[in-house]
């Protein structure tokens, strides 16, 4: 006997559908009875209840959100003194329970297929995040040390992490992701209490603020103290370099060496590529001296493979975001690209198989035609620039608003070259190639070609629009306004600055931020909002 | 025979009783409101009364 449920299944999900369709915020906002933001509680970004999206994509969200909390429970439950110790130590710790709210706001208005590219992205970020907070905190000397304390290398988080796969008995641990450029994306709060520490001691506030609020943990000593070295480096500007001899100082007062890893800036010059791969191999001696251990080939292109894997993916995603049928969109790539490249970076397997997944689904979208956010998309950006960390959600709220694809971001162009598996030294020149178009480096450092290239990949994607996060405290690119505003025009391009802080909520508001596209899409593109409740609110105390 | 039948009424009980607790939970956004109104106020209390090694 052959049973089809098929068909009287969807014939149920249909009618529960159509039955509780009213509650879902999408419905609503087309038919004038609320909206996304409805149901909120005012200014805190506590949703009052979860938003219904169909019986499909609401069980999908749900199950997403119980593997999370799985991965999230598990963690606690592997190593509960540490973690409590943890949470009692650090104040940043404390903000990574607002990681609920923060998943819920990247994916607010997903639906059906970029919902479940959304969803595989979510579950694998949290599960690397989970991973690297295990880790250090179970191994931080503060709390008491772990078995692993000394076989980790602290070292800057902009440092891609390819070449420790030659030291599979080593951990590298990026030292500030935790403290404080993950946790900023999940607490707008938590970076200007390190920033007023930072500028107490007399750091000027008109710095980056990446950079002060890295400095305000240090002098707040508020950094997990693991290993027998960090590795610092110039990466990605000159905010960077200041910060880090900062941090050297408290390293050395506890006791901690530190090496200097320098990135040749002029990254397009072949001799920068040389001068970079003779940096590598000056850091992989330091390292086997302090560690006693052997670099090892072989481990190394293990994961260098699987790297050459994950760009492959990558060129094929561009082609596919450069069609209207991508269910990889916004927030989604963004987020899942910077984690894959700047924490994984080739050591962790399952980025791949995630990939694959991600790779086909975006495939079958293309030859089913398949328009995401129900084909309501009516620009498309290219957005230039580092996005205010306070704001990660910032492209879903341009989508569910206004209907602005922000199809794709500068930082996820980064080293994407192929690299090497045979030849150790030209493994070792394209490894450097692929290091220095790091993050917020690849188009905004090493010459003005760099820059420039915001326009080609304008084109490349089929973009109408670019958009530039000014991060107004940014000295290097302040000077170069009226240079894009004029080839924007040049062009034909729509083009708009979103001015923020970088990790300053206070400075320049979300509700700012979201004011100047709102300006733009109303004023200049004569626009009306797809969701009047989005238009204008306060989140002033949301996490 | 009987005895898997009951092991197996047993495990979907427990199933059902897990998944209409985390999905109350999921859908009134209880952790969330938990976390809000009565830990993080908690702790930052806790932050805020630190005295911490403040130095250059």
């Amino acid at each position: 006997m052959n049973l089809n449920f098929e068909k009287p299944l969807n014939m149920a999900i249909g009618a529960i559908d159509k039955k509780l369709e009213r509650f879902d915020p999408l419905w609503q906002s087309e038919h004038g009875t609320g909206g996304l933001r409805s149901r909120y509680y005012d200014k805190t970004g506590i949703a009052k209840y979860r938003e219904w999206r169909g019986c499909r994509d609401t069980m999908l969200d749900y199950v997403t959100w119980l593997k999370n909390l799985g991965m999230m429970g598990l963690m606690v439950a592997k190593d509960p003194v540490h973690m409590m110790k943890a949470f009692w130590e650090y104040r940043w710790m404390g903000s990574f329970l607002g990681s609920f709210a923060f998943v819920d706001r990247l994916f607010e208005g997903f639906r059906g297929r970029e919902l479940e590219v959304a969803s595989l992205h979510s579950n694998t970020i949290v599960r690397t995040l989970c991973g690297l907070i295990g880790t250090i905190v179970g191994n931080d000397r503060r709390l008491g040390g772990g078995p692993l304390t000394d076989q980790l290398v602290g070292l800057d988080e902009t440092i891609p992490t390819l070449f420790f796969a030659g030291f599979p008995t080593l951990y590298p641990e990026p030292m500030q992701t935790l403290p404080e450029f993950v946790i900023c994306d999940v607490d707008q709060h938590i970076e200007p209490y390190y920033i007023d520490v930072a500028e107490s001691y007399g750091l000027p506030a008109d710095v980056c603020s990446r950079c002060s609020a890295e400095t305000g943990v240090t002098i707040d000593d508020a950094f997990p103290i693991f290993g027998k070295l960090v590795i610092s480096t110039n990466q990605p500007c000159n905010a960077s370099e200041s910060t880090s001899m900062f941090q050297r100082r408290r390293f050395h007062s506890i006791g901690m060496d530190d090496y200097p890893f320098a990135f040749a800036m002029q990254h397009n010059e072949k001799e920068g590529n040389a001068y970079s791969a003779q940096e590598l191999r000056n850091c992989i001696a330091k390292i086997e001296e302090v560690y006693n251990v052997k670099f090892d080939w072989d481990a190394f292109f293990v994961a260098a493979k699987r790297v050459n894997e994950q760009s492959m993916i990558e060129m094929e995603k561009w082609e596919i975001l450069a069609t209207p049928y991508s269910p990889l969109c916004g927030i989604a790539e963004t987020l899942y690209k910077l984690v894959e490249w700047a924490i994984a970076n080739g050591r962790i397997d399952y980025f791949n198989d995630t990939d694959r997944k991600v790779i086909k689904i975006m495939r079958q979208a293309v030859k089913d035609k398949y328009e995401p956010f129900k084909g309501k998309t009516r620009h498309r950006a290219f957005l230039w620039g580092p996005s205010a960390v306070y704001y990660t959600d910032l492209p879903t709220w341009t989508q569910n608003c206004w209907g602005l694809n922000l199809v794709l971001n500068m930082d996820s162009t980064m080293g994407h070259n192929i690299i090497d598996t045979h030849d150790k030294e030209q493994a070792l020149i394209d490894l450097a190639k692929f290091s220095e178009k790091g993050v917020m480096r690849h188009h905004a450092v090493g010459g003005w070609a760099n820059v420039n290239a915001v326009w080609d990949w304008a084109k490349k994607m089929n973009c109408d629009m670019v958009v530039v996060n000014d991060n107004v405290a940014c000295k290097g690119m302040n000077g170069v306004h009226a240079m894009l505003e004029e080839q924007a025009r040049d062009l034909g391009l729509y083009f708009c600055f979103i001015p923020h802080d970088l990790e300053d909520s206070r400075t320049i508001s979300r509700q700012d931020m979201r004011k100047s596209i709102s300006s733009y899409m109303s004023v200049v593109l004569n626009e009306k909002p797809l969701d009047e409740t989005l238009v204008d609110f306060d989140d002033s105390e949301a996490w | 025979m009987k005895v898997i039948f009951k092991l197996a009424g047993k495990l979907v009980g427990i199933v059902l009783v897990l998944f209409v607790a985390t999905f109350t939970l999921y859908m009134t956004n209880g952790e969330n409101k938990l976390i809000y109104y009565v830990v993080r106020p908690f702790l930052n209390k806790h932050y805020d009364a630190q005295s911490r090694d403040r130095r250059i």
